[in-house]
């Protein structure tokens, strides 16, 4: 990171060969649309390189500061597009495609890891994975989600919360 | 549903997960500065939500995408600014001035004892930021391969090792990344290249001490031992 913070180009490129497959990953769940998902990508990446001075590592990992910028661009340019009706069913479609067949160490990892924390998701009662998904995921609100499901935003936040408490525990679960 | 009474606990989840309209974020986030409970309850969630985001099923990204973005990096990259040039004679030290047809004779010398030819070996100027160590490669085996190996400031952190020009492997065999300490080959990662030759492997462990960063082709799966000589070698200077 000190190297990317000094402009360097080969620091910045390890950087996207690192984290960029993850990346483009979230940005397709999220949008559900390959040219979409690019676009969100390369948006991130370069405001990643733009403002790299910004990175502080006492706030967290590399890989989730990046992917905390992907998700905030693809939640935005969902909102700003309502798109909010797609997804799911073409994203199962380019997932077959596009599933990362080269298994590099890299790509083990991902993996496993993915397959970690879906395993925490869906260890939930469905109500709370639901929610999760939808304000995540879905990039819509406590109130809009209240709306979805017809019911009170209090439940709704409630749902949020055990969730997230229930995943924690299931993660930290697996790592002990 | 608040888990230490007061309303704004409950928008402690919601907002990590990112459901807060921006006015209730805000006030969410001038709330935290002084109330320690959704503090603590926010540090505890945290993990989870930061979690999600690898929950995704892991895709390949488009080589497109990569170029693309390169490029724009590139056109935003300052120029380094270049100092006066010198006659090229003046510019070699001067154990290893000579003339012309002399230094053509020890080049020709060089390469004709064969194995690992230096792609310039080279390292970025001293300073406190790391450093970049470019690879000596196998002429016979990779004829068209360079490398270079990123050390980040501190050394304590491991590094990225970058190759091009790399030939494309069957898929019983990848190329692992092996750190060198006196006799001790000490496997790292695992990589492949794509079509056109450019691959990555990380370095785990501290590079600090160690005297070379190796690559060789291995079976699928890597060894815990190289199985040949190196095609690739980044020497370190041990210290």
């Amino acid at each position: 990171m000190t190297l990317l913070q000094d402009a360097n180009q080969d620091a910045f490129e390890a950087l996207y060969d690192r984290h960029g497959g993850a990346a483009f990953s979230l940005a397709y769940r999220i949008v559900g649309n390959k040219a979409a998902a690019e676009d969100i990508s390369q948006e991130a990446f370069l405001s990643i390189w733009r403002s790299r001075d910004r990175y502080r590592s006492e706030r967290g990992s590399v890989r989730t500061w990046v992917l905390g910028i992907v998700h905030h661009r693809a939640i935005d340019g969902l909102r700003r597009n309502l798109v909010h009706d797609r997804r799911r069913a073409s994203a199962e479609g380019i997932e077959e495609r596009h599933e990362a067949k080269e298994l590099t160490d890299v790509e083990v990892l991902r993996r496993d890891e993915a397959k970690q924390v879906r395993e925490a998701l869906d260890s939930l009662p469905d109500e709370q994975c639901h929610v999760l998904e939808l304000a995540y995921f879905g990039g819509f609100s406590h109130s809009q989600i209240a709306e979805m499901l017809e019911a009170p935003i209090g439940t709704i936040k409630g749902r949020m919360r055990l969730g997230l408490q229930k995943m924690r525990h299931q993660l930290v679960e697996d790592v002990a | 549903m608040s888990g230490h009474g007061h309303e704004h606990s409950d928008n402690v989840a919601p907002y990590l997960l990112g459901a807060l309209s921006e006015i209730e974020a805000q006030a969410f986030e001038r709330h935290l500065m002084s109330c320690a409970a959704c503090h603590d309850e926010l540090e505890q969630l945290r993990p989870a939500a930061e979690a999600l985001p690898r929950s995704v099923t892991p895709l390949v990204a488009p080589a497109s995408l990569k170029q693309s973005l390169m490029e724009q990096v590139r056109q935003e990259t300052p120029p380094e600014p270049v100092a006066p040039r010198r006659p090229w004679r003046e510019r070699l030290p001067s154990q290893v001035r000579m003339r012309p047809a002399m230094a053509l004779v020890s080049a020709a010398a060089l390469l004709a004892a064969g194995g690992l030819i230096a792609d310039a070996v080279t390292q970025s100027p001293g300073n406190d930021s790391g450093r970049t160590v470019a690879a000596k490669t196998d002429s016979k085996r990779v004829p068209v391969a360079s490398g270079s190996l990123i050390v980040p400031r501190g050394e304590g952190e491991g590094a990225v090792l970058r190759v091009h020009g790399m030939p494309v492997l069957g898929n019983d065999k990848t190329y692992q990344v092996w750190l060198a300490r006196g006799d001790e080959r000490i496997p790292q990662s695992l990589f492949n290249v794509s079509r056109d030759g450019e691959g990555s492997g990380a370095v785990s462990d501290r590079v600090k001490g160690a005297d070379a960063v190796l690559v060789t082709r291995e079976p699928a799966g890597g060894g815990s031992r190289p199985s040949e000589e190196p095609v690739v070698r980044v020497p370190l200077d041990g210290s």
